[in-house]
């Protein structure tokens, strides 16, 4: 009790009150009075540690209330306009715009020799952006929790959306050719007018990329029309199965540059 | 394996809290052998030599480790996220106002400063959130804060002093010159704190 009374530097309670222990001391005969004493003392002589220290700081009087006044100013406060809010009574007048800290941390970032954090730079094939972007950020979140296995976490989730991104393009072809025949089941698609992409040259080997994936499985099928072009069109799930076995299990390479792209 | 860890450190040093030597060892040299001592040197120079980052070991018995920058300054915009931004401006407030004050403030008398900065303890900041644990668990746990408790005060008290990051990060006389920035002051009108930031 009475620390703040006693850490007043003009004050001189801390030795009055020691006196007075000094006094009391005489008239101790029992162990636990001295100590009572004793446990006096150590919070005497903390006291008089804390006393020291504020006289140190006193020194070169450092004023934090203009401080702090100089810091808002440099934040940018408005101080014409006062601010319509719950705020307590004693903080100054003005508006705080809502960059301040922004401002502050510009400046901030000068005066310290922070290493840049290092990550990782996510994904290739990134064409329906949403998806991968949640996995980025739930790897963040995971890693936060095991910090210690923080690098074999990231690669095996690294690699797993690649391929979940890579079978849910495939998947979404597998449903674009589906649909197109469902509601035009006798004319099949031009293969390349299916894949390509008129205005991305990637996007076209992509896409082919993709079919092949289908071809593959045996979801879809190439044929050669009468003009020996190629079309494409899906593999009826049921009932083809002993075709698809007997069927000739071609392996086409198909080559295209931008120039043939173009 | 010293690129390897190479790697670690830099992933390790995202949150910005301090390795540990045996997590060092556990993850990528995985036992205890004389070459430790060569494959940490050796990440070192690479650290340095290639991303201009210092490995430092700031606690000698508990062999704990920081990436600092060591690149000279540049002029012009920082890459850094927004957030992060901000929360070293706060930081940087809360350092001079520890050094100002000769090195080491009560909380209370820490709080009593930032309320004059419009940022409470108890009250969710637009910016910062949880601003206390900001300061007491984020701040203290990266090694830009100290805390420690004062003996027999009740309830509890604590103080604030700088800690280990902030030294190798920053200095005292860069966050002189700030205040006096700030202030307008030449950073000789604090005669006692110019000549310490000098030493």
């Amino acid at each position: 009790e009475n620390r703040e009374a006693m850490l007043n530097s003009r004050s001189n309670r801390l030795t009055e009150a020691l006196e007075e222990a000094n006094r009391l001391f005489d008239g101790v005969c029992r162990a636990r009075e001295a100590a009572l004493d004793a446990q006096f003392l150590v919070i005497a002589s903390n006291i008089g540690k804390e006393k020291a220290n504020e006289l140190h700081s006193e020194m070169s009087a450092f004023d934090s209330t203009a401080f702090a006044e100089d810091l808002l100013t440099f934040m940018g406060i408005n101080r014409t306009e006062v601010e319509e809010s719950d705020d307590t009574e004693d903080v100054p007048g003005g508006f705080l715009p809502s960059d301040a800290w922004q401002t502050m941390g510009e400046e901030a970032s000068k005066y310290f020799r922070r290493a840049p954090t290092f990550h990782y730079m996510m994904g290739s094939f990134k064409s329906e952006s949403p998806v991968p972007k949640q996995r980025i950020e739930r790897q963040k979140k995971a890693s936060r929790g095991k910090a210690e296995r923080a690098m074999p976490a990231q690669l095996k989730k690294m690699e797993e959306s690649h391929q979940e991104a890579t079978e849910k393009e495939v998947e979404r072809i597998l449903r674009i050719l589906q649909t197109h025949f469902e509601n035009d089941p006798d004319t099949p698609i031009s293969f390349f007018d299916f894949v390509i992409d008129p205005n991305s040259f990637a996007r076209t080997v992509e896409n082919m990329f993709h079919v092949s994936f289908l071809i593959r499985d045996g979801l879809a099928k190439i044929e050669l029309d009468e003009d020996e072009l190629p079309i494409i069109e899906p593999v009826k799930p049921c009932g083809e199965r002993e075709d698809s076995r007997a069927g000739a299990r071609n392996q086409v390479v198909l080559s295209l540059d931008q120039k043939e792209w173009k | 394996q010293v690129s390897e860890l190479v790697q670690f450190l830099l992933v390790k040093d995202q949150k910005k809290i301090p390795i540990k030597r045996a997590d060092m060892l556990k993850n990528v040299i995985r036992e205890y052998r004389d070459t430790y001592t060569e494959i940490v040197n050796r990440a070192g120079r690479t650290l340095q030599q290639v991303f201009g980052l210092q490995l430092v070991e700031i606690d000698t018995k508990r062999h704990t480790y920081i990436l600092i920058n060591n690149l000279p300054r540049a002029e012009g915009e920082y890459l850094c996220k927004d957030k992060e931004k901000e929360k070293m401006g706060l930081l940087l407030v809360i350092l001079s106002f520890i050094f100002m004050k000769g090195n080491s403030v009560k909380d209370s008398a820490l709080w009593e400063f930032l309320h004059l900065l419009r940022v409470y303890p108890g009250k969710q900041h637009r910016v910062f959130g949880d601003v206390r644990k900001l300061v007491t668990e984020e701040f203290v746990r990266q090694k830009y804060l100290e805390t420690t408790a004062i003996p027999l005060t009740d309830p509890p008290e604590f103080k604030y002093q700088w800690g280990p990051r902030a030294e190798k990060e920053t200095s005292k006389k860069d966050v002189l010159n700030f205040v006096a920035k700030i202030q307008s002051k030449d950073p000789t009108f604090w005669a006692s704190q110019y000549s310490e930031a000098k030493a």
